[in-house]
């Protein structure tokens, strides 16, 4: 088993690997097709503003961004560029806040969205689970059917709108808690009860959003996988080993119906890099989602890239860690 | 228990199913006023047998608890099963019915060492014989053919089905049951170790005094293993009784359809009668009078109207105005 172990091993690495380089080379190209020119475009929009009217110096102009932007050159030597400096950690500046680096820009949203989304993610995906996982096994108790009914309300919702019914709820027509930000503005960062309690009230609404909504999807689908195990045979077996039925409940019902959602809460976490986009917004939340709104909107090439970049690596990489995990939950896996 | 206590005396049970939509809601029995029981000092295997949807399933399920019936009352060793309500009297009850299902592939949860069954069983039930609990799983897999050695720490899906279904004869066993419900138990197994399990379960009956009650539609096995023969049809028992009698010489025109399409694949009114069998389906569960009347080649007029009752003819009942008292309508004799 230690071989076949351990072939499984390296071939889930390569396979990431080379999920990896396919995604980065086609975020690559995908501006480089593309029919408008990023260095025409902020040409266009400088001119417009009635600047820059020499030919000499548009023309100084437009070499400079095309060497700014990495847009010199065959594509070949773009690409291997691009891979240079992807590995050195180097992004490229922010067309938009120029001269920020690009890097610098996500390294400042990513704490933020990934405590917000990581906590919110994990904090849905256990109660909906448990909560659906009861519901499905106890299916004709009356609890189960109000349970049912308030998460299939909740599910369909999207999360932009939960968000902003709770924001004019709590945060206008109850003012309980802050209108948008991460914390109060100018509070100094630092390891104290204040600004920490800041941190937690600010992240409050946006993580009730993503709370509620994400509940109520993990409740529908772990209730539909546990009602459909209850009735299969092994079930019936366990019954009449005797076996308790709290046992049976986690061993027999729970265990075997979590191993889709687990897959599926990799992959949620692997979104976290593409933010809740409009949660962010909505809350004014400065995390990556906010970040690429707003790059989105200025037309910050190398800002889009970098987070769509950060993305597939993300992805990626809770696939890798799940597929790997997979075989201490699932013993068929190992044999494949 | 006293001696002339029946193991299992079911009194009458129905079991109604709703089906259709809210536009058309239409009941059907799956099972429908059946009655019949086993004796508790003479161990017997009791097949039931019939085509698919006549009720065998749904009553064997009924008997095990796993569904309520609608009507009716079945009593284990005296006993209504309905009013068993704490766990101890569950324990017991299970310890002594046990279940073979006839997918041996679904008999066991994927994520869990089958040795794992063996052990809980073993564990929650207390012997009747003597032994350590190891000791009590080793000689219910010998019975069955196999070792602890060749299921040791190995996952269900690493076994054949043929094996699989060993294991779920043998974790039975372990709680030295009086009475096995085998659902189709061979149905899914390779026609080559069907007659070892077949065999194993005649041997049960024999040396540890098991009843059985082998739910099947291969009427070939169940004519080589089993003391009764009861034949379902849409809910009903049509012909009960000694198995060599009802197979050698059935009475009811049903049960002799079904063993000349077993007899005789060849024969050409066998193959119609299985290929029209699903669109007359709900046509049969819902119609009056004899649910067979409109495939049956010696239909009577009254067959149309009444439904017949089961009358008492050359050591067996049949349930066919045939045999019956015709002009006296009454079903519950």
């Amino acid at each position: 088993m230690g071989k076949s172990f351990l072939t499984y091993v390296i071939q889930r690495i390569a396979q990431c690997l080379l999920v990896v380089i396919i995604g980065i080379t086609i975020t690559f190209l995908i501006p480089r097709f593309s029919p408008t020119d990023p260095v025409e475009a902020v040409v266009n929009r400088a001119m417009m503003m009635g600047q820059f009217s020499h030919p000499d110096a548009v023309e100084m102009m437009k070499d400079a961004l095309t060497k700014l932007y990495g847009l010199d050159g065959t594509l070949g030597q773009q690409y291997v560029r691009f891979w240079r400096g992807l590995l050195s950690g180097d992004l490229g500046p922010s067309l938009s806040s120029f001269p920020k680096p690009v890097m610098s820009l996500i390294r400042g949203s990513l704490p933020w969205t990934g405590a917000l989304l990581l906590t919110t993610a994990i904090i849905a995906w256990v109660t909906g689970n448990m909560l659906g996982a009861l519901a499905g096994y106890y299916a004709d108790k009356r609890w189960s059917h109000v349970l049912s009914i308030i998460a299939m309300s909740l599910h369909p919702i999207p999360y932009y709108i939960m968000a902003f019914v709770l924001l004019v709820l709590l945060a206008y027509v109850i003012p309980v808690f802050p209108l948008g930000g991460a914390v109060a503005i100018g509070l100094k960062p630092g390891f104290n009860w204040i600004y920490i309690s800041s941190i937690l009230r600010h992240a409050f609404l946006p993580a009730l959003s993503l709370v509620l909504v994400g509940i109520g999807g993990w409740f529908v689908g772990m209730r539909a996988l546990v009602t459909n195990i209850v009735s299969e045979d092994y079930v019936t077996y366990a019954e009449y080993a005797g076996v308790p039925n709290r046992t049976i409940m986690y061993q027999y019902v729970m265990k075997n119906a979590l191993l889709p959602q687990i897959t599926g809460l990799a992959m949620q976490l692997g979104l976290i890099f593409n933010g809740a986009l409009i949660t962010e917004y909505v809350f004014n939340y400065p995390g990556l989602g906010y970040l690429a709104y707003s790059a989105i909107f200025a037309g910050d090439y190398s800002l889009i890239m970098g987070v769509a970049v950060f993305s597939i690596i993300g992805v990626s990489l809770a696939v890798l860690l799940v597929d790997l995990a997979y075989p201490l939950f699932d013993p068929r896996v190992k044999h494949q | 228990m006293s001696r002339n206590q029946p193991l299992l005396d079911i009194h009458n049970i129905t079991k109604l199913y709703s089906v259709g939509g809210w536009l058309s809601r239409n009941k059907i029995a799956a099972v429908a006023d059946v009655s019949l029981s086993m004796l508790a000092e003479e161990p017997e295997i009791l097949t039931l047998a019939g085509e698919s949807g006549s009720g065998k399933t749904t009553l064997a399920r009924m008997v095990l608890r796993l569904v309520e019936p609608t009507l009716g009352r079945i009593l284990y060793k005296g006993r209504d099963i309905t009013s068993i309500r704490t766990r101890k009297e569950q324990i017991e009850f299970m310890q002594d019915i046990q279940p073979i299902f006839q997918n041996p592939f679904e008999a066991f949860n994927p994520l869990k060492k089958l040795e794992s069954y063996l052990f809980e069983t073993a564990k929650n039930y207390d012997s009747r014989e003597n032994g350590s609990i190891e000791d009590r799983i080793e000689s219910a897999l010998n019975l069955v053919g196999l070792s602890m050695r060749e299921i040791r720490g190995r996952y269900p899906h690493e076994l054949s089905g043929g094996q699989l279904q060993r294991v779920s004869v043998a974790r039975a066993l372990i709680a030295s049951p009086s009475l096995l419900v085998a659902d189709e138990p061979v149905s899914m197994i390779d026609a080559s170790l069907r007659m070892s399990i077949v065999n194993l379960f005649k041997d049960l009956k024999d040396r540890h005094n098991v009843s059985i009650i082998y739910i099947t539609h291969d009427l070939a096995t169940a004519y080589y293993i089993s003391d009764r023969i009861a034949i379902m049809q849409r809910g009903h028992i049509v012909e009960i009784g000694p198995v060599k009698k009802v197979l050698a010489e059935p009475f009811h025109p049903y049960t002799r359809l079904l063993r000349e399409s077993i007899l005789e694949p060849n024969s050409e009114t066998a193959w119609d009668e299985e290929i029209t069998l699903s669109t007359i389906e709900t046509k049969e569960f819902a119609r009056q009078g004899c649910k067979f009347a409109n495939r049956c080649d010696s239909r009577l007029p009254i067959c149309e109207e009444t439904e017949p009752p089961l009358s008492f003819v050359d050591g067996r009942e049949v349930k066919c105005w045939l045999y019956g008292v015709q002009g006296k309508h009454d079903t519950a004799s």
